[in-house]
């Protein structure tokens, strides 16, 4: 139905009265004569709508019936465009429109890169960019097969890869491959001893395969064999396991750390630029007239994307923040470094203490001319059970 | 003597008979209509073949017209064939 209004719209139509005569011989007249009507009306002035193109046929039929018509209502394409048909540069304007539609569409205007987790999508959109896969680019000259191989062979970790021209819109669209979980099986197959981790004092064993070779109480070394992976039964064979077990020993550890006392920080001054741009079909129209600041600035720079639908359009917005920066020499007390040092010393317990319990510690500061090394030895409960493979051929 | 032959005549013969359809008692289509004999939008009047028929009803519309079909919309609350 609604194409038939449709049609009936660009094609044009009238709606006319019947003024006189008779009807009802006028509707056959028109019906003889191949004349399409429709929404014919009754009555004395009685009418119809009919094509723009039949409308002069009609005068025959009307004559016939000794009527006479009166057009009441003009509607449609060709009317709605009488007033500007003539007017040459809207037509033209028109046309230029067109032309630079399928122009455009003739290219690819965005790029979407779809289902990765690890590769950053700017590595990505990089290497595309590297096989030819830009903003602007012909459409005819993407070839997906060939960028899915390529692709492919630069990032290994991607497992299935396809690229698909959509409209305007090169998308990339990946799985990333899962690697293959850890059998446990495997370590268990492989002949290892325990040795010590580090020196110190055992505090406790839990030997769960493998013969110990220490016990309770005494003082190992780095690097000493704890438990053998050498089992004897009880005839007397012996088998080579993978030794296991829990040695907690009293151990002793020293950390360091130094700190600067002269230094030089960078600061802000407050003098900021903001420098903004647009992306318009890969192209880059400036929207600020300001020049590179000359000086020591730190840059920061956004770039936005506006999307429609969930399409990215060719048309982006960046913007790029400069702020003036200046280097300062500054000094540090000795509180502010010793406080800075066990700030930093935290952190090192935290990253090498982080399986041990520590039981007791000493710190000493020692200040020197420039600098604070702070030291603190500590007294700490681990397991110093180590794995030590035995390769055997 | 060439003999003259009347088309009208010859056609009617070969007519196929007229098909109605009516849908519910708003819409009539009838194929095989060969003119409208009277129109108001209380009572349309057609001629079908050797038949006349009447459709009588409230707010009565010829939606569309050809030369051998019409669609009539409206109220309708009765048909008559004359014969």
């Amino acid at each position: 139905m609604i194409s038939l209004h449709l049609t009936r719209w660009l094609l044009g139509y009238a709606r006319f009265s019947v003024v006189g005569g008779s009807n009802e011989r006028f509707l056959n007249n028109c019906a003889r004569a191949g004349i399409y009507l429709w929404d014919i009306a009754a009555g004395k002035e009685g009418g119809a709508c009919v094509a723009v193109k039949n409308y002069r046929a009609l005068r025959p039929c009307a004559r016939k019936a000794n009527a006479k018509l009166k057009v009441r209502e003009r509607h449609g394409f060709p009317f709605a465009t009488k007033g500007i048909r003539r007017r040459r540069g809207i037509l033209a304007g028109a046309v230029l429109f067109m032309v630079i539609v399928h122009l455009l569409s003739l290219h690819v205007w965005s790029i979407e890169v779809k289902g990765n987790t690890s590769i950053p999508t700017e590595q990505i959109e990089a290497e595309l960019v590297r096989l030819g896969v830009t903003p602007g680019a012909l459409k005819s000259s993407v070839q997906p097969q060939l960028l899915q191989q390529k692709l492919m062979l630069k990032f290994p970790q991607i497992g299935w890869l396809s690229v698909n021209t959509r409209g305007c819109s090169a998308e990339v669209h990946l799985e990333e491959k899962v690697d293959r979980p850890l059998i446990v099986g495997d370590k268990h197959e492989t002949i290892c001893n325990i040795k010590a981790a580090r020196t110190g004092q055992i505090l406790s064993m839990d030997v769960y395969t493998g013969t110990a070779q220490v016990s309770k109480g005494d003082a190992v070394v780095e690097g000493q064999l704890l438990i053998s992976c050498v089992v004897e039964d009880n005839l007397g064979y012996s088998t080579l396991r993978h030794a296991a077990g829990k040695i907690i020993a009293e151990t002793s550890r020293t950390l360091s750390t130094e700190v600067d006392l002269k230094r030089s920080e960078v600061k802000p001054t407050g003098k900021t630029l903001t420098r903004r741009c647009l992306f318009l079909f890969g192209a880059r129209v400036p929207l600020t007239f300001a020049g590179k600041p000359q000086g020591n600035y730190r840059t920061e720079g956004a770039h936005t994307d506006l999307k429609l639908m969930n399409s990215v359009l060719p048309l982006g917005f960046y913007e790029e923040k400069w702020t003036e920066e200046r280097t300062e020499n500054i000094t540090l007390t000795k509180e502010q470094a010793l406080a800075e040092a066990r700030k930093q010393m935290e952190q090192k317990k935290k990253e090498e203490l982080k399986d041990a319990k520590i039981i007791s510690a000493s710190e000493d500061a020692k200040f020197t001319d420039s600098r604070l090394i702070y030291t603190i030895k500590a007294k700490c409960e681990e397991n110093i059970a180590q794995e030590s493979e035995i390769l055997i051929k | 003597m060439e003999k003259k032959i009347n088309i009208r005549k010859l056609t009617s013969t070969m007519q196929m008979p007229t098909h109605m359809e009516i849908n519910g008692n708003q819409e009539v289509i009838v194929d095989g209509c060969s003119g409208v004999l009277e129109y108001d939008t209380e009572a349309v009047r057609i001629k079908t073949g050797k038949l006349i028929v009447r459709f009588t009803g409230r707010g009565l519309v010829i939606k569309c017209l050809t030369a051998d079909s019409l669609v009539v919309t409206g109220f309708l609350t009765g048909i008559e064939f004359l014969v």
